[in-house]
């Protein structure tokens, strides 16, 4: 009979001395400090002392986000001490954010899952017992290959949000077979990546910071939704004194650089024609680059003739004349103005359409590959790694359950809707899910309607996780296959233009913890798929991307990066436009064959009704996602969310700053604490999103702040599948 | 910015100890030279009392150290510039020297070898030097947190204060001690003696509370916001409740009372030991609220 | 001319991320619940829709006549040629004046050492000839550090080019950080 654990127990310091390996693992030194663990901080690094001595430095990647920085290591006796940028990285030029320099905190955090563990108790109960990797491993394998049996492959479900060994995580999925692979860009970027996709058909351009003159960001928050070049380009542009206009209903970090409109949510559609009307008819646009390179014109023309400033004030309460002065400045300064593409663009369901006039104005400034402008598609001119050899596919057969494309034609199939494809596990349709496989990502946070998706496992079969910690979603997991942390592993290359960069591990794994490199073959090979992931083990497979180029592995490892010596790069493409026109689409061949209105327009977001406001939410810049706030070093500089109202608002509720308040919406309700601010239109209340975690396996975020998944209504838009995360009203009372 | 207390209570422990010790110390001396063999009650009480308060004070103040062991270092080296080396010093000395005073007046009994027969001539000398070691001691409690960076802190007056409320605590404890003791239980006049100094040590502090008032009105920003800890802020119900009124005012009445002696005397009796643990408490909390508020105040930026 | 180490900082080019923070945390262990560097936020200042907010980064200002050092009764606390301002934690017993009497709130006791602890310029990183963690990975590029005597320092640099403020003077101790208000668009180089 296996001894069981709870959470409580799996995560003191005495249960996991007790695994031999873990213990063998950490040395003798180790032993004594983890059974008397120091209070504060270091209390594992500063005792988890090995006999190997001496400083090292060793070039890697970040991953206490997306952004994937360059770092410079410091090792002192098997001891990580310090994470420093790397001078040479582009993506960071030498900085780190709050976030990369706490990643320590993240590798020695109690809170890791040290060995794999299976479910012990009811899901969700917090019992496990622990496994050794193969008996995991088996276990996970026998649950699929038992769906496919039964369900066939399409009851399976994938899912995971961007990472370094993400491509191997789907050639796993596509070798399984389903169709069904969630990621997180509905709930991110859908809007922003569609529109721009059926504008210029280059999902992501470039913003060229450097020698941009004016930027209008809306939403987008760099100051605090940090990636770290740009951020730091944005810093630049503004002590340059360029102009940077910020649409936002709340005072951000950015904005307080920068000129401020506290526009009404989700009417950022209406200011944008209104942009697009005034330099249409004061025909402030660059009618040479228009009549060269784009297509339907003349209907945006007749269909933005009604969206004066004077309507959009009434739309958006910002000045007529402010307007008119935007769209006069920004022409002014164009081609070397832009109209940022923005980011997590998911506010309403008309972000879509706010997408697409952002695409257009840009269009109109004539900025696309000049100076100061968007910049085109960079993967045609990113160095093409080694691929591995792998037998056909077998086809995915079924429809999908987050409904692309048959409920979300438009959608492309790359981006997926997570939202619905979690609200389809419950419904049932068109078939019934029976299980899901998560890697790197935390569903129950971060998809809106947290119970839905608690829900929605508790109908599953299986559930199992890949995390490094017992974040939520591995809390109600039935095995969790604990993956070392970043700074302990190998994942794929990282190609970024003529260089290629490694992740390899600054120190051997504190625990008995896999790379997902590992776990993916190792799960392959007892599906009996091991031939799809063809590699032995992470140093071969990366020695096999490196196929095409002279240099080894060693060296790469002890560089961090390689050149890709007399890389051309290519611009004939530049303006070779991917639209089914082959022009910049000002009028979108797809939207007018589905039957929509080819040109951007105004489509009305709801209000709120009486005593109800929108519910805003957004990043810090001392967090990531749903993923730091177990992090002590975030921690004590940002300890939990808080939710922002208006002074006006918090006097008539008779709060203050710290005091404790309701809010609800048709979907959920919570418990938080108020930050009073001039900063925030009367209409909002704001929350970081993130906190308010259910995992008691996370020592310190359990419990702290809450979370606005449980407030956010599931939306989708019907073109972008975007979800919509400020289309949720609440009401706010005195706690 | 500032709102952990670093110096806590023990800290106000140790300055209203050493406070208590001088000011004991002080009334000794003047009873046994001023006053001859009819103050000899409080003069003995004054020695017997004043070794303790600050030898307890320091051990205290030990404990609040981050590192005990290493208080050694206090001894080896002056820093002249900062206040708490030469009263380290200062009070090294004070309570070795006390307590050579304390010994002088013990019982012939307790004493050793032919000491005795000088005995009233060292006792002499020591009472002669000690008031100057004692104000040291007592100043230098006011002198700490005046050389701190905080603007209550800088208050011109702070050393003053602290040097008289020292006194006022130290003549009232021995008040205590002498109205309680069976052996060496004070006479009459004593009694006397010891209120009416006490009402002109508790009237000069009225007098510095009422001079920091009209320099909280015209000195800088900094400085009237700092005030304003006091008179009107978080420490203000502390200040006027458990300073002003049961520390100064109260005492000051009763005291007065006790003088004219127009009560029945055993009720004489208790407004007189009411009114010197009053002192007492006013004293502590004087310690208390400037320790305390002084940390929450800071420069303007 | 002697050496005179201080920090210059551009408070338009914070955006009050708290990357300094954290790498002083890292680089210094600096234990939970105590820092030994700061960014203080006005918080939106003003009415909605007209506000305004400032950070302003800070850390010990090396001062020149700190009063944490004539404050110590051991002598523990003592300013190098260079102007560093350090504590010898063999002499410190722990008394807390130092922190009482600095005007800026830079120093605290360290639980784990039971000394005053404060910022030390990163000296171990001086002397590797590296940069201060805080001012290397500060995403705004709004902490600098260097000599200020030395006129092809960085921070000579800005402080020849921009006007600068100190904070606190009336305290008297003469702090070696100074602060730039107004927009640096590019960050001369130097020392
Ligand atoms: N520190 C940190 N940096 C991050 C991340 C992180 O978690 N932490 N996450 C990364 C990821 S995955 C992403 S997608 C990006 C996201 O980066 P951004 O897109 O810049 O930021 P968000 O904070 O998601 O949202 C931005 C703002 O949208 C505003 N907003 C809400 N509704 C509306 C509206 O209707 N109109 C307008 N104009 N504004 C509205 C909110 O008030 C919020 O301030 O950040 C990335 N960088
Ligand atoms: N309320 C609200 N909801 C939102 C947003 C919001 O702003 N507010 N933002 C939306 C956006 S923009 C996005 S991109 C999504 C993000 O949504 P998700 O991708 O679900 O969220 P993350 O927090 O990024 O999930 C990361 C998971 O990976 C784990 N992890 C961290 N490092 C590693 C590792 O090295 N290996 C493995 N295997 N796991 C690791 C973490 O513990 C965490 O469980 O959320 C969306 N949802
Ligand atoms: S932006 Fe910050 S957290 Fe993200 S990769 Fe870079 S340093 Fe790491
Ligand atoms: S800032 Fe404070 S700790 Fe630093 S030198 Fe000045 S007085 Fe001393
Ligand atoms: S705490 Fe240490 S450094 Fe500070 S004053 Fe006391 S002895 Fe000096
Ligand atoms: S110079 Fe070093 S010790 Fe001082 S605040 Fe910066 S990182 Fe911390
Ligand atoms: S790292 Fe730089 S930009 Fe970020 S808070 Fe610190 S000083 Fe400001
Ligand atoms: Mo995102």
């Amino acid at each position: 009979m296996p001894k069981i654990y709870t959470w409580d127990q799996l995560f003191s310091r005495r249960q996991f001395i007790k695994g031999g390996v873990a213990a063998a693992a950490l040395g003798a030194a180790a032993g004594s400090g983890l059974l008397h663990p120091k209070p504060g901080l270091g209390d594992a690094r500063s005792t988890v002392a090995s006999t190997l001595s001496g400083t090292k430095y060793v070039y890697t990647i970040c991953e206490q986000c997306v952004w994937r920085c360059g770092v410079i290591a410091r090792v002192e006796n098997g001891v990580v001490r310090k994470l420093e940028g790397n001078p040479d990285h582009p993506n960071n030029a030498g900085k780190l954010c709050p976030r990369g320099n706490a990643g320590i905190e993240t590798l020695y955090s109690p809170s890791r899952v040290k060995f794999p563990l299976i479910r012990a108790g009811a899901r969700g109960s917090g019992l496990w017992r622990r496994a050794s990797w193969d008996e995991a491993l088996t276990y996970t394998a026998e649950q699929m290959k038992k769906i496919k049996d039964k369900y066939g492959a399409k009851a399976m479900i994938f899912n995971s949000t961007d990472n370094l060994s993400q491509p191997f995580f789907e050639t796993l999925l596509k070798a399984y077979g389903t169709p069904n692979y969630g990621t997180q860009r509905s709930l991110c970027f859908n809007s922003m990546t569609t529109g721009f996709l059926y504008t210029y058909g280059v999902a992501q351009p470039g913003t060229d910071y450097a020698n941009c003159n004016y930027m209008i960001f809306s939403g987008r928050n760099l100051a605090e939704g940090i990636s770290n070049i740009e951020t730091q380009e944005m810093i630049d542009m503004v002590a340059r004194g360029a102009k940077v206009v910020v649409l936002d209903p709340r005072f951000t970090k950015t904005a307080a650089k920068a000129e401020w409109l506290p526009i009404r949510p989700g009417t950022d559609l209406a200011f944008f024609l209104a942009l697009i009307n005034v330099l249409v008819n004061e025909k402030l646009y660059d009618a040479k680059f228009v009549s060269q390179y784009t297509q339907g014109f003349d209907e945006l023309t007749k269909e933005v003739a009604t969206y004066t400033p004077q309507w959009a004030e009434v739309q958006t309460e910002i000045p007529a004349g402010t307007i008119r002065r935007i769209a006069r400045e920004f022409a002014a300064s164009a081609p070397a103005a832009i109209a940022h593409p923005n980011w997590r663009t998911s506010n309403f369901l008309n972000s879509f359409q706010a997408e697409r006039a952002i695409a257009v104005l840009n269009a109109l400034a004539g900025n696309w590959a000049k100076p100061g402008g968007l910049i085109p598609d960079q993967s045609i001119n990113t160095a093409k790694l080694g691929t591995l050899p792998h037998p056909s596919y077998p086809a995915a057969v079924g429809m999908r359950l987050d409904g692309v494309p048959w409920q979300f034609p438009m959608v492309p199939l790359a981006y997926g809707v997570l939202q619905v494809m979690r609200d389809n596990i419950l419904t049932g349709k068109p078939y019934q899910a029976k299980g899901w496989l998560i890697s790197r990502q935390n569903p129950v946070l971060s998809i809106p309607e947290r119970q839905k998706t608690i829900n929605a496992i508790m109908k599953l079969d299986f559930i199992g996780v890949i995390d490094i910690m017992a974040n939520d979603t591995a809390y109600y997991a039935d095995v969790i296959l604990p993956e070392s942390s970043y700074l302990e592993r190998y994942d794929g290359l990282v190609p970024i233009g003529d260089e290629i960069f490694i992740r390899q591990p600054v120190i051997k794994p504190l625990y008995d913890t896999k790379s997902s490199l590992m776990i993916y073959k190792e799960l392959a090979v007892k599906l009996g798929l091991g031939d799809f992931l063809p590699y032995q083990d992470e140093k071969d497979l990366l020695v096999q991307e490196l196929k095409p180029y002279t240099v080894s592995l060693e060296e790469l490892e002890r560089k961090g990066h390689y050149r890709v010596p007399n890389f051309k790069e290519d611009h004939s493409k530049d303006f070779a436009f991917q639209t089914s026109s082959g022009k910049i689409e000002i009028a979108s061949g797809i939207m007018a064959q589905m039957g929509k209105k080819a040109v951007p327009t105004w489509e009305a977001p709801p209000k709120p009704g009486p005593d109800e406001f929108y519910l805003l939410t957004g990043k810090t810049a001392q967090h990531s996602q749903m993923f730091t706030q177990d992090n002590r070093w975030l921690l004590e500089i940002f300890p939990e969310n808080k939710a922002w109202l208006h002074t006006t608002v918090a006097k008539k509720l008779g709060v203050k700053t710290d005091d404790m308040v309701i809010i609800e919406s048709e979907v959920g309700k919570i418990r938080i604490k108020v930050y009073v601010t001039e900063g925030i239109r009367p209409d909002s209340v704001f929350m970081v999103g993130g906190f308010g975690h259910v995992s008691k396996g996370l020592h310190f975020a359990y419990g702290r702040g809450a979370s606005d998944s449980a407030l956010h209504k599931s939306l989708a838009d019907p073109i972008s599948g975007s979800s919509a995360l400020s289309q949720t009203f609440v009401r706010v009372s005195k706690a | 910015m500032h709102t952990e207390v670093t110096w806590g209570l023990l800290i106000v422990v140790y300055l209203f100890t050493a406070g208590v010790s001088a000011g004991a110390m002080v009334a000794s001396n003047a009873a046994f030279l001023l006053g001859g063999d009819r103050y000899e009650r409080v003069a003995r009480w004054g020695a017997y009392l004043a070794p303790f308060p600050i030898a307890f004070g320091t051990g205290v103040l030990l404990l609040d150290l981050g590192s005990p062991l290493n208080f050694y270092h206090l001894f080896m080296t002056l820093q002249y510039k900062s206040p708490m080396s030469w009263g380290s010093w200062a009070i090294l000395l004070f309570t070795l020297l006390s307590l050579l005073y304390l010994y002088l007046w013990l019982p012939p009994r307790y004493q050793v070898g032919h000491v005795i027969k000088r005995v009233r001539a060292w006792k002499g000398g020591l009472a002669k030097g000690m008031p100057i070691l004692a104000v040291s001691v007592a100043s230098y409690t006011g002198v700490l947190l005046n050389a701190a960076d905080r603007p209550l802190w800088q208050i011109a007056l702070l050393p003053e204060l602290f040097l008289v409320s020292a006194m006022s605590t130290g003549v009232a404890a021995v008040g205590v001690a002498v109205a309680l003791s069976r052996r060496w239980r004070a006479s009459h006049e004593e009694k006397l003696s010891l209120a009416l100094v006490d009402i002109v040590l508790v009237g000069i502090e009225l007098l510095i509370f009422g001079a920091m008032m009209i320099d909280s009105q015209i000195g800088t920003l900094n400085q009237q916001l700092a005030y304003a800890v006091l008179w009107t802020g978080s420490y203000a119900a502390a200040f006027w409740i458990m300073i002003m009124i049961l520390g100064l005012v109260v005492p000051l009445i009763l005291k007065i009372v006790e003088v004219r002696g127009r009560l029945p005397w055993k009720w004489n009796e208790w407004v007189g030991l009411g009114s010197s643990l009053l002192v007492l408490v006013g004293g502590f909390f004087v310690r208390y609220v400037i320790t305390y508020a002084g940390q929450m105040t800071g420069w303007l930026r | 001319m002697t050496v005179r180490m201080g920090f210059v900082i551009i408070t338009s080019r914070c955006i009050d991320c708290d990357a300094c923070m954290v790498a002083c945390r890292a680089e210094n262990e600096v234990p939970i619940g105590f820092t030994r560097n700061w960014v203080t936020d006005s918080g939106a200042v003003g009415k909605f829709p007209i506000v305004k907010q400032m950070f302003e980064p800070g850390n010990c200002m090396h001062c020149e006549k700190p009063s944490c050092l004539s404050v110590c009764p051991t002598g523990a606390t003592y300013k190098r040629a260079d102007g560093i301002v350090l504590v010898d934690d063999t002499k410190c017993i722990g008394c807390k004046y130092c922190i009482e009497a600095c005007p800026y709130d830079a120093r605290f006791l360290n639980p784990v050492t039971g000394k005053a602890d404060k910022c030390t310029f990163c000296l171990q990183r001086l002397e590797q000839g590296l940069k201060p963690a805080c001012v290397q990975t500060c995403l705004g590029k709004a902490r600098h550090s260097g000599d200020l005597n030395d006129p092809e320092s960085v921070v000579s640099k800005l402080l020849n080019r921009y006007p600068a403020r100190q904070l606190s003077p009336d305290a008297g101790t003469r702090p070696n950080i100074y602060y730039i208000d107004v927009p640096v668009a590019e960050i001369p180089s130097g020392t």
